[in-house]
């Protein structure tokens, strides 16, 4: 039995309560642990870093994409400006297009809950903002004007033809070549923006924004992302969510390794194919994480560091002499 | 006749495409294996190799 805080008594539990320590005590100074501690890691990281350097892939820039894929840019264009892509059809943050294209467990739906704080709207951010800024352009502009005051259904009916016919487009003598058909001014205008996106012109404009240091890339990288060049470049980095990328590095560095738990779940069917995947995944994390915190509150698992004894091998020789 | 040297040039190269190791669904690379299994040794080190100035102590 044992005098709590409230002078009571209560019996005395392994999991709860510790020994009143009668053994030496000896002096610790713990800065010149931290100073030495401090002198190794910096140390070994001068030595790693002249051994192996660091990771240093060139950025992947719609200026990039567009000059090694140029038919696979204009076919991603094309379904930003007809608000087919899968950033027009995201949901919160960037639009609210699709009803149930948010992830959700039950009730449970955070991304609902946030609304759409990072506007998006595909057609005038990715496609006519950015052909609107090019200077001395009548042709262009005359296109734009025709484009945006022509019927829903006569716009719909351009694009429909020109996502077809670029399917199967080639790139000949710098520009992109499409069969002939009745594509409007659309064909004009997904020339203008993959010359803009080859010069590089296009990151620049939709990397403006209000702030003097640009940090915001969420706009070129949902665009890059709907095309399937950078998931091509995931995937044989292995990168991707399928192949463990969570906790993988470029070339043989190694990576985040403990996002292991993180990405195993991903692996795990049905998360795997499941379309709330990231909400499950991140929820299971979060029950895991509070069982962690809690540990010295739940009993059975409070008593695994005692039950398995590892402390009296780190602490041998005081249990050598005790017992 | 000058010569270039890069000093940021590493010794050993690790830029090459990464090596993978699959076992069923498992997928790991080469780098993150080779930094678990010293975590490994590490910590087994940690607690089994006695500090000398500790010898003949209590604890």
């Amino acid at each position: 039995m044992r005098r709590d805080h409230s002078g009571g008594s209560r019996s005395f539990k392994p999991d709860r309560d510790v020994e009143e320590f009668h053994g030496a005590y000896v002096p610790y100074d713990l800065a010149k642990e931290f100073i030495v501690a401090l002198l190794v890691v910096g140390l070994l990281v001068v030595v790693f870093a002249f051994l192996f350097s660091s990771p240093d892939e060139a950025p992947v820039t719609i200026k990039s994409w567009s000059m090694n894929s140029p038919v696979g840019f204009a076919q991603t264009a094309i379904t930003e400006l007809d608000g087919t892509s899968a950033t027009a059809n995201y949901g919160p943050p960037y639009n609210s297009a699709t009803p149930g294209a948010t992830q959700s467990i039950g009730p449970l739906s955070p991304e609902r809950w946030m609304g759409v704080h990072h506007p998006i709207d595909t057609s005038l951010d990715y496609v006519i903002g950015p052909l609107k800024t090019l200077p001395n352009r009548p042709a262009l502009d005359r296109a734009i004007g025709r484009y945006l005051s022509a019927p829903a259904s006569m716009r719909n009916a351009w694009d429909s033809a020109y996502e077809k016919a670029v399917a199967s487009a080639r790139f000949v003598g710098g520009a992109v070549v499409v069969r002939p058909g009745h594509y409007g001014p659309v064909a004009e205008m997904m020339s203008a923006l993959t010359s803009m996106a080859r010069s590089g012109a296009l990151d620049g404009a939709l990397l403006s924004n209000r702030q003097f240091y640009q940090t915001d890339y969420t706009k070129p990288l949902m665009f890059i992302a709907d095309g399937s060049y950078l998931s091509n470049l995931a995937q044989a980095r292995h990168l991707q969510g399928t192949q463990w990328g969570m906790m993988n590095e470029t070339g043989n560095y190694p990576g985040q390794a403990w996002l292991w738990l993180y990405t195993f779940w991903y692996q795990v069917p049905p998360i795997k194919t499941s379309p709330n995947g990231d909400l499950e995944v991140w929820s299971i994390m979060m029950v895991l994480t509070a069982l962690l915190v809690l540990l010295p509150f739940i009993p059975g698992l409070r008593s695994i560091p005692r039950l398995t004894g590892v402390y009296r091998l780190i602490w041998r020789r005081h249990y050598r002499s005790h017992i | 006749m000058l010569v270039k040297i890069d000093p940021f040039v590493a010794v050993f190269n690790l830029s090459d495409p990464g090596r993978y190791i699959h076992w069923g669904f498992i997928q790991i690379s080469l780098g993150n294996l080779v930094v678990i299994l010293v975590m490994v040794v590490v910590f087994v080190a940690a607690i089994l190799v006695p500090f000398r100035r500790d010898e003949g102590k209590d604890g």
